[in-house]
Formats: structure tokens, sequence, C-alpha cells
């Protein structure tokens, strides 16, 4: 933990993304708010993000269950506006982008590692990695070759043919790995991919990450409350009731 | 691209074939009622289109083929001598009732042409010869019709009215699901058969330049009947017998209006009809007057609906079951075009898949409904096609219910556990 940097929430708000572009950050939030409204009331759900992930990095972030992590992880992600603030993903600002656009971006540029693996259980394990290619528009023969050779990436060609009820937690999970690296995307967004695995596949699909980020140069944003994945981490900002906080 | 929409049918088996089982049920619903429809509106001009007629002349009342007031034999003499006509024969229809041997009732249609004429048809004959009913009081059956009438095989005899009619002959693809039982005999036959114990007479008037005519049947003396047999004699028609239409063959290159023109300034009350006319006359009353037409019209929606309902069900549960998967999709940035692609083909998979077993079992009890029934399912090739279209077309807007429902979805619920 003593080589581990935690970020705090940074006082200079709105600082501008250029300045972003020139730390070579890849994710880069100012003044993210997020409120969800219901009939009975409102629920202030995230309050004045400020949050700079560097390229190449796992950041980790950490807090309690309902603290906001999968909503600000949504928010970077792409897949929820928020409120206020504003986002920029590799130096282009996303949270103005209308909903196709955003769905292109996230085509090109992210892959999502799920808690629950997200898989088709009626595609096998090759078909759930060739589909998300045909969906950047790779498909054939040349797509059955890609798929192929992401699954023995992560030791799993033996399996490439087997449905994802024939396979352990940790096997789906590296296939899930696999699909999120079609494409080649930039940026890994995670949501608790160990938490649904023991500790042997845990360590296993922690170990990937880590390779996919300092092998392949993927930044990797990492929602978790795993503390086996800190140990790869090279950084982890905490969040609590919407706000981050100091470790 | 890899088909997640026929993955996910076949996924689960037996909830497939549930589903599979809802398409074909609606797909034989819509079938059957338009085969129905179609064969019920065909059987009733079968006669007419099979005729070698040009022209049919009858009653100017005349409703359809079997709804009319009867002309004079003397008129089928008269459209003889008409400019034009080639031949002429005489056909006439008469109700009657059937007693098989043990003594049950069957109403019927008696149908009298000549036997060596080439007008009529009475349908395509399988078994004896049409120039059998030369034979007094002999008749000839529709093979749909012999199990009512108690009839196995040639030379069986039942009682037409009060008299014996022996079956000479048995025919198909004659009979009228709208109609009593056909039976087919010779003039002379059907004379006595009909209007044993019948005279007629004409009274004719000239009204502001128009020629009316009014014929009465009344009863006969009782000597007609040959005292030791107690039997009929069968004589040719004459001049005042009722019959029903005169059969008209034009000569060659004759204009069929002009023609019909002067057969109806000859032959006074009486109207001429193409033969398409007629046909097309009998089947609009039968599928437009009486209600038939809409009741198996109304049965037909009920099956689309009814299909549109049992597809949308469906696909609405699948589509919800696997709403994870379209949000994962979405997130992976899948856009909507992608998603509603998938939710369609799945559609399209079903409507196909339903429609060829269902397709097949009509097709199936079309074949058994006329085999042992009599009743013509008419399933033909536009039918058909029709049919799938609609089924696609079913599928798809039932699609579309389901397309609301991932249209909304959130794709942040991927980062639900």
């Amino acid at each position: 933990m003593i080589n581990k940097i935690v970020d705090f929430p940074s006082r200079a708000t709105f600082s501008s993304m250029k300045s972003a572009k020139n730390l070579n950050v890849a994710i880069a939030a100012r003044g993210v708010e997020m409120v969800f409204s219901s009939g009975a009331g409102s629920y202030h759900a995230l309050k004045n993000i400020n949050l700079d992930i560097r390229k190449g990095d796992i950041q980790l972030l950490m807090g309690p269950s309902g603290s906001g992590k999968t909503t600000l992880l949504s928010i970077l992600a792409g897949i929820l506006t928020p409120t206020a603030g504003s986002v920029s993903l590799l130096g282009k600002e996303i949270t103005n982008l209308s909903k196709q656009k955003l769905a292109e971006f996230r085509l090109k540029n992210i892959g999502f590692i799920f808690q629950g693996f997200n898989l088709f259980p009626a595609l096998t394990a090759i078909e759930n990695i060739e589909l998300a290619l045909n969906l950047q528009g790779i498909k054939g023969k040349k797509a059955k070759e890609e798929s192929y050779f992401l699954l023995s990436q992560v030791g799993l060609a033996s399996k490439a043919h087997s449905l994802p009820r024939d396979l352990s937690g940790g096997q789906k999970q590296r296939v899930a790995i696999a699909r999120s690296l079609t494409g080649h995307p930039p940026l890994i967004m995670a949501d608790e991919p160990t938490a649904a695995l023991d500790s042997h596949s845990g360590h296993a699909v922690t170990e990937l990450l880590r390779k996919l980020a300092k092998e392949e140069g993927c930044t990797v944003l990492m929602v978790t409350h795993d503390p086996r994945i800190v140990d790869v981490a090279d950084r982890i900002v905490y969040l609590e009731d919407g706000v981050l906080v100091d470790s | 691209m890899v088909s997640i929409a026929r993955k996910n049918l076949f996924e689960d088996i037996p909830r497939f074939l549930v589903a599979q089982a809802g398409i074909m049920l609606a797909v034989t619903l819509v079938t059957i009622q338009t085969g129905v429809l179609k064969g019920f509106s065909l059987s009733t001009g079968l006669l007419i289109d099979q005729s070698q007629a040009d022209i049919w002349v009858g009653s100017k009342d005349m409703v359809h083929l079997e709804l009319t007031k009867p002309i004079l034999y003397e008129q089928y003499i008269q459209a003889q001598q008409v400019e034009g006509v080639a031949m002429a024969e005489p056909l006439m229809l008469g109700p009657g009732f059937w007693s098989s041997q043990n003594g049950e009732l069957t109403p019927l249609k008696l149908f009298g042409f000549n036997s060596e004429g080439k007008l009529f048809v009475p349908g395509k004959i399988t078994t004896g010869n049409v120039k059998d009913l030369k034979q007094p009081l002999s008749i000839i059956a529709d093979q749909s019709s012999l199990d009512s009438l108690k009839l196995q095989k040639i030379n069986d005899v039942g009682q037409l009215r009060s008299l014996p009619a022996k079956l000479v002959g048995i025919t198909r693809d004659t009979q009228s699901i709208a109609a009593s039982t056909f039976i087919f005999t010779s003039l002379e036959n059907a004379n006595v058969y009909v209007n044993s114990g019948l005279t007629s007479k004409v009274n004719c008037t000239v009204e502001n330049n128009d020629f009316n005519c009014t014929t009465t049947f009344e009863k006969k003396p009782e000597k007609n009947k040959n005292s030791e047999s107690e039997m009929p004699i069968i004589e040719p028609l004459t001049a005042t017998d009722p019959i029903t239409y005169v059969l008209v063959k034009a000569k060659p290159g004759q204009d069929l209006e002009q023609l019909k023109q002067r057969l109806e300034k000859a032959l006074p009350n009486t109207k001429a009809y193409t033969t398409p006319e007629m046909a097309q006359k009998t089947r609009d009353y039968w599928t437009k007057r009486t209600g038939v037409g809409f009741i198996l019209g109304m049965g037909a929606t009920v099956g689309v609906v009814v299909g549109m309902v049992v597809v949308g069900q469906i696909l609405y549960t699948s589509v919800s079951d696997h709403l994870k998967e379209f949000g994962t999709l979405k997130a992976m940035g899948a856009s909507n075009k992608v998603i509603y692609g998938v939710i369609l083909e799945q559609a399209v998979w079903m409507a196909v898949l339903g429609y060829i077993p269902g397709m097949l079992l009509c097709v199936g009890l079309s074949h058994w409904a006329l085999q042992t029934q009599g009743i013509m399912i008419l399933i033909t090739p536009i039918t058909a096609g029709g049919v799938l279209g609609l089924t696609v077309l079913m599928c798809v807007g039932s699609a579309l219910f389901a397309i609301q429902k991932v249209t909304s979805v959130d794709p942040a619920i991927v980062f639900k556990a």
C-alpha cells in the first residue's frame, strides 16, 4: 500500500480540457453532478466530482455500497449523462454528444468488463467475441481468427466452442476480458470484475488486467471492493456518499 | 454476423416449441378461415365454371344458381332458333329429399340435364358413365355425398321423393358447401322426380307494349302412372314443362353481349348471363348477401389478431428475458439499428418456422376435409404466399412492441450484477 498514490478530490474545479490533454490524461471529470429524480423526490448521487486518470494507469474506484461508484463509472463510460459537469475521454468532450455518437465512441474506444460477466448465454465463447468484432465491422474469417487469437490470449482456446453455462466463473470472466479487448480499445471500464470469482480465478483475472495496462497500454478504470486488486493498482480513489474523499 | 436472434430462439427448445405452436395455430386459423371462405365461394359456382356453355339463360328473377323461377321447355326450343346460337341445352333444377334404406331423410338438389349433351358437365366422373343416366330413375351422386345418402357402390338404390333411384355413376368436385346434396340425372328422369303430378299453364298479356307471361303449375290427375307397376312413365319433355335454365353455346366469333340481348328479346321474362357472370352472381350472393363471407372473413381477422397477440406476447417475453443482453449490446456501442435488427430477425425466424408446419397442417386438413366431408378448403399458391406475408407482417408488427421495451432500456443496467 505504501507505493500507492491516493487521489484527493481536486479543489481546482473546472480546469480546462486542454490542460487535461497536456497532462496525458485519458479520463477527466470536471464538476460532475448526478441527481436522480423520482415522483417522491430527488437523490443526489454524485456531488462535484473532479478526477483525472492518466493514460496506461490502473485506477481503482473504491467505496462502500451505495456510494455512487457504479453511477460514476457509468458516467465516465458515457453510458449515463451527468446532471451537471463534463467528462472528457481521450481528450474528447463526451458530455454533449448525441446518444448515437456516444455509442460510436464507446464502440471504438471502450472495452467493458462486468461483475456478472454479461456474456450472451446462447453464444459460444468464440461467438461472444465474434459478435463484438462484428459490431466493429470485422466479419467473416477475419473475425473468427481474431476471436480465436483473443481467446488464446486469455488461455481459453480450448473452450472456444463452449457455451457460457459450461464455463466456470473465472473462465467466463476471461472470455469477457477477451471480448473487451476486441478492436484494441484504449480504455477498459470494469465493474467489480473479481467479485463473483474465487481466489484463484480472481488472481488470474487481476493479472490479466495488469498485463492489459502495462503491456497493451490500456487505461483501466475499475470499480471494486476486492482488496486483492489493490496490489496491481497505480491509483485508488474513494467515493463516499457521492463525494470523492481521502483514503 | 453472429445471429444472436437465431441462437436466442433455439437456446430454450421447450419454450421455442411452445412459441412456435402459438404461431402455427395462428397460421392455421388464418389459412383455414380464408381457405374455407375461398373454398365456399368457389364451390357455389363449381358447376357453372365446369359447364361448356357460353351463356346461361334463366328467369329474369333469378337470384343465384339455385334460387330462381322456372322457365318453359319451349324457351329452350326457341333459343335454338336464335341467330348466333350454335347449340342449346336445357337444364332443370329441382328440390327433393332422399330416403335411404334405413328411412333417413336427406335434403337434396336435383340437376336434370341432357345426358348426351355437351354443355352441362356434372363434375369429374370417377365411376360409371353419364350415358347410363338414360336408364329410367337412375342418378349420379358426388362421392362426398355417398355417406349421407347411405350409398356405397354402383347399382345401390335409394328413394328420391317417392320414387326409387339407382346409382349409376359417381362424380366429384361438384358439391356446393352452401347447398343441400347435389344429385344428377337425365332431364327426363328429373322431370319425373321433380314435376311428377304437376302440369303448367301459361297466361300472357300485353301491357304498354310489354309482353308479360305468368306460368302456373298445377297438380295433374293421376293418369301418368303405369298402373301395373305403379311406376311413372318416363317421357320426353313437352313445350309446357318447366325447366330452369337454357345453356347456350355461341357460334364461333359471336359477340356474346349482342347474343345475350337477342336471347333476352326472343325469350320473354328471361335474362341471359355469360358463364363468368353467372358464376360471379352466384358467388356474390353467397359471400356478400348471406353474411357467410363476413363471418368467415371475421374468423380470418380474428386469426390475425390472435396471431399478433400470441407472437407479440412471445417476443415481448423473449426480449424481457434477454433485456440485460440488449443492455450489454447498447453499452458496447451497438446502434439501435443493430438491436432492432436482432429483434426483427427473431420475429422473421419465428414467422417462417411457425408458418411451415402450420401450412403443412392446413394442406393436410384441406385434403382430409375434401375427401371425408366434401368441404373444400381452398389453399392456392396465392393464399399460401399471402399467409406467409401476413405471418411475417404479424410477427414484425408484434416485434414493434418488443422494440419499445428495448428502446427504453437503460444501458446502465449492465452494471447491476
